[in-house]
């Protein structure tokens, strides 16, 4: 939800400066689409479809995530001209490290899902199993590898809503930022972007 | 008259092309943050 709300927002910022330059949004020329495509089927079957995301044993979850997230790691890397890809690229490979060091999922510590869900009735998670249907599983900061890379962060308790938000997340989150505003600019040409600044 | 209606249906055309194209990159940015991202919101505990 947080990194849909940085997509939106940042469209809505992409809106208001194509319009106060009388242009139109500008739809970047992505190659390799379907690979976001098939990168998507096994996160949805293993974390998006409840029905399916709580018959999926811990283990082919975990395999669904790295496999998924290589296949966006390359999709990343063949787009690397695009604005914004270097953040994206640079959030998932951090994201992707921490997960494949901790098993196959984002590692986040008991202190966190505490605070996470402080209203979450006694047995409902167990430290060493999945965080409910999220990518997340819980383990003890002394158990955790890479434990910078966690998720570890929480939005302010001001929010209608809770997360818990790694490093590699607000990277992610900027480089969405920065794709959906290079939509609102002039279409990308080397000859005058060297000479005019936007 | 002729020419009007061609020249209307090639602008109609292009205007879809490109907003599917929008609709196609914003759809796959959405996807791709989705898939790349990994936030906790414990969605599914003790459910």
């Amino acid at each position: 939800m947080i990194l849909l709300l940085a997509v939106f927002s940042g469209l809505v910022v992409a809106i208001c400066r194509a319009q106060l330059h009388g242009r139109d949004l500008r739809a970047p020329a992505l190659h390799h689409i379907w690979l976001v495509l098939l990168a998507s089927l096994p996160q949805w079957i293993a974390f998006g479809l409840p029905a399916t995301a709580r018959q999926i044993p811990q283990q082919f979850a975990a395999l669904a995530l790295v496999s998924s997230q290589l296949l966006l790691l390359t999709f990343i890397i063949l787009n690397r001209d695009q604005a914004g890809a270097w953040l994206l690229g640079l959030g998932l490979a951090l994201n992707l490290s921490a997960i494949i060091a901790n098993g196959g999922l984002m590692p986040i510590s008991p202190q966190t899902v505490a605070r996470l869900l402080p209203e979450a009735a006694p047995g409902s998670w167990q430290i060493g199993q999945r965080l409910g249907l999220d990518k997340d599983i819980i383990l003890p900061l002394g158990q955790m590898h890479l434990p910078w890379l966690a998720d570890r962060f929480l939005l302010p308790s001001s929010f209608p809503w809770q997360a818990a938000f790694s490093p590699g997340d607000v990277l992610i989150a900027l480089g969405a930022l920065k794709f959906t505003w290079a939509m609102g600019g002039p279409a990308a040409n080397p000859f005058f972007r060297r000479w005019i600044p936007v | 008259m002729n020419r009007l209606i061609s020249k209307l249906s090639l602008n109609f055309g292009q205007l879809d092309n490109r907003h599917v194209r929008l609709i196609l990159v914003i759809l796959s940015l959405i996807l791709f943050i989705l898939g790349a991202g990994a936030p906790g919101t414990g969605s599914g505990v003790g459910g």
